[in-house]
């Protein structure tokens, strides 16, 4: 028996109807999201002169994506991006996974004042780090520089996701550390052999959040880089000139940076949800 | 060899909440000690600050002949059981076994022969190959007892390892322990809630209460001469009865009265209650020294039935006598008895508990 019922949805109505009604309302929310990605998809199939007629005519070409991908600076783009979210991942997990501990394990003052100082960071907005920044990486000479960019991301990854790795060690039993200590290991030796592959899922699901983060980012790659370190998402906007919008190129450019997501959500996505609960 | 000895231990948690008062105890060689105590006694704490897990504030801990106060747990040569198991998740059953011996580099054959041992003792040898979460609690509890063994410590410490586990299953484990401790006598520890296991398992039983040690003593002395009140409410299952009585000593005769109940004490116990003439005592009597019937004489009182709980080996009667006080009495299950019956009950001479009570010591001749 279950220990908790769910009240019923709508109880007056009949069941059928009940069912009809919950499953339009599922098709109406999945197709309000999916609706912009389907039209991006046609329009990046769509010749240069069908674009604003999406929904009329029937001729289709992959030549957008064509010309996209003979543009050296996108193939770059590309690169540069694919490049900047897996460092990002990786130097950012280095910190997270540990602080994501400390903050979880470890309640004395490094613990407090770190856990301020996240917090602190977490509440200022995204959007009023980037100007200070800019002068920051100008002044060290940073500007239009991997590293330029990539600091910036691993902080904001540690200062975001600390708090989730937190959570995700809250979730795993300290005692299996304890019994590692008391077989022989070190503080550091229990974490390294028993709670992180514990937490192994979670750190995989964390990484495809911090991935996404970075790859998906607009605003740093507008403000901190100049032509040396073009990232995707600005070159995509870089289609908007004042001859006019290139919608087709730009819808294939996006189809084209949408897949990594397109594809974790196909096949990562019940490793990623598996974490998120752990 | 390891006998551990607690000399004034105490633990402060900032400076608000003192969880470990002053503990003084001293545990044989190869024998079985448990804590037990009601949560938040400081009995767990006590244990940790035994494994290391926990700093001690103030006092020595001394492991065979070393003080271990500053050692980490890994250098205690202790092993641990905890109340949820704390398997390693990520590895085989096999793996859980040998890590504790991998990381003392002893060589894989001596490690197979290790869990060879083990793994016949506690049936593990099906379950080697598999992961922790492919186990039913039972199973991951005697894993961990199994990775307790292989590692041949000087110390076994266990956190109410049994909490977990449904009833008959805690009792077929207490078994197991019981027997695993006669095949490898090896000092323990074991910790508690429950005062059925502390009883059947320990060799001496340590009973605390508010971050101090009440009691030490065998099973069969802290059931028959408690310390104090608390260790006489808290052993023994049904709990004793309490009754606030007046003595009252008039020449010869030494009685103690409350509403609804007056009962004469034996010599030895009119002696103790000499002191006591006129005022009022804390009378207990644990519901198996309670009978139906008139008894001896001077020891009946009248009751009026209030609940009837049958449990086929007996039953636990209880009722009220006099205005107010509720007393429990084991009767035998063949007793036709319904509620709102009045019976007469009588106390076993001699099984009368009596406590001061402002400083709730037992009051001995």
């Amino acid at each position: 028996m279950p220990i908790v019922t769910r009240p019923d949805f709508l109880p007056g109505l009949p069941k059928w109807s009940r069912k009809t009604l919950f499953a339009l309302a599922l098709f109406g929310i999945c197709f309000a999201f999916a609706f912009p990605v389907l039209w991006l998809i046609l329009t990046s199939l769509r010749p240069e002169s069908g674009v604003y007629y999406v929904h009329r005519g029937t001729e289709f070409t992959l030549s957008s994506f064509a010309e996209v991908l003979s543009d050296e600076r996108i193939v770059h783009a590309f690169i540069n991006s694919a490049l900047i979210s897996t460092l990002a991942t990786f130097f950012s997990l280095l910190v997270t996974v540990s602080s994501g501990y400390m903050l979880s394990r470890f309640t004395g003052p490094a613990s407090r004042i770190w856990f301020g100082t996240i917090y602190v960071f977490r509440c200022v907005p995204y959007i009023s780090w980037v100007l200070p920044l800019y002068f920051v990486t100008q002044s060290w000479g940073l500007y239009d520089t991997y590293t330029g960019l990539l600091l910036p991301h691993v902080a904001v990854h540690i200062c975001f996701f600390s708090w989730l790795m937190k959570g995700f060690f809250d979730g795993i039993d300290p005692s299996m550390e304890y019994a590692a200590m008391i077989d022989g290991c070190t503080r550091w030796g229990a974490f390294i052999r028993v709670a992180l592959p514990s937490a192994l899922p979670a750190i995989s699901a964390l990484a495809v959040l911090c991935w996404l983060f970075t790859w998906n980012e607009f605003l740093f790659a507008l403000i901190l880089t100049g032509n040396h370190v073009p990232m995707i998402t600005v070159v995509m906007a870089q289609f908007v000139t004042e001859m006019g919008l290139r919608w087709n190129l730009m819808a294939a450019t996006a189809v084209m940076a949408l897949a990594p997501a397109f594809l974790i959500a196909l096949f990562g996505q019940k490793y990623v949800i598996r974490g998120l609960r752990i | 060899m390891a006998a551990i000895s607690l000399r004034k231990l105490n633990k402060h948690y900032g400076s608000l909440f003192h969880a470990v008062k002053d503990v003084d105890l001293e545990i044989a060689d190869k024998e079985f000690v448990a804590l037990v105590g009601p949560s938040g006694c400081g009995k767990s704490t006590t244990l940790r600050m035994i494994a290391g897990l926990e700093d001690i504030t103030s006092g020595d801990i001394r492991i065979g002949d070393r003080i271990v106060n500053d050692l980490p747990p890994r250098d205690r040569d202790i092993a641990m059981v905890f109340q949820n198991y704390a398997l390693y998740q990520h590895m085989s059953v096999y793996d859980n076994l040998a890590f504790g011996l991998r990381n003392k580099k002893t060589s894989e054959a001596e490690i197979k022969a290790a869990i060879d041992r083990a793994a016949g003792m506690l049936g593990l040898h099906e379950l080697l190959a598999r992961k922790p979460k492919q186990l039913s609690g039972g199973q991951q509890q005697r894993v961990a007892l199994g990775r307790c063994i292989v590692r041949n410590p000087e110390v076994f410490l266990f956190d109410e390892p049994l909490s977990n586990l449904d009833a008959k299953l805690r009792a077929q484990m207490r078994i197991e322990i019981k027997r695993l401790h006669a095949a490898i006598p090896t000092t323990s520890v074991f910790v508690t809630h429950d005062q059925v296991e502390a009883m059947t398992l320990g060799d001496r039983v340590v009973i605390m209460r508010d971050g101090r040690v009440q009691q030490v003593g065998t099973p069969l002395q802290v059931y028959g001469k408690p310390a104090n009140k608390f260790v006489a409410g808290f052993i023994g299952a049904p709990a004793m009865n309490f009754v606030t009585a007046t003595v009252r000593s008039d020449g010869g005769a030494t009685t103690v009265e409350a509403a609804g109940l007056k009962l004469s004490v034996g010599d030895a116990e009119a002696r103790a209650l000499g002191a006591y003439n006129g005022k009022s005592v804390i009378m207990g009597a644990r519901p198996e020294h309670l009978a139906l019937g008139e008894g001896a004489s001077g020891l009946g009182f009248d009751a009026r039935v209030e609940v009837v709980e049958q449990l086929g080996s007996e039953i636990l009667l209880e009722t009220r006598v006099g205005s107010h006080g509720i007393t429990v009495a084991r009767v035998p299950a063949e007793t036709v008895i319904a509620r709102g019956d009045q019976v007469r009950i009588s106390a076993q001479p001699g099984r009368l508990h009596f406590f001061d009570p402002d400083t709730e010591l037992p009051i001995t001749g």
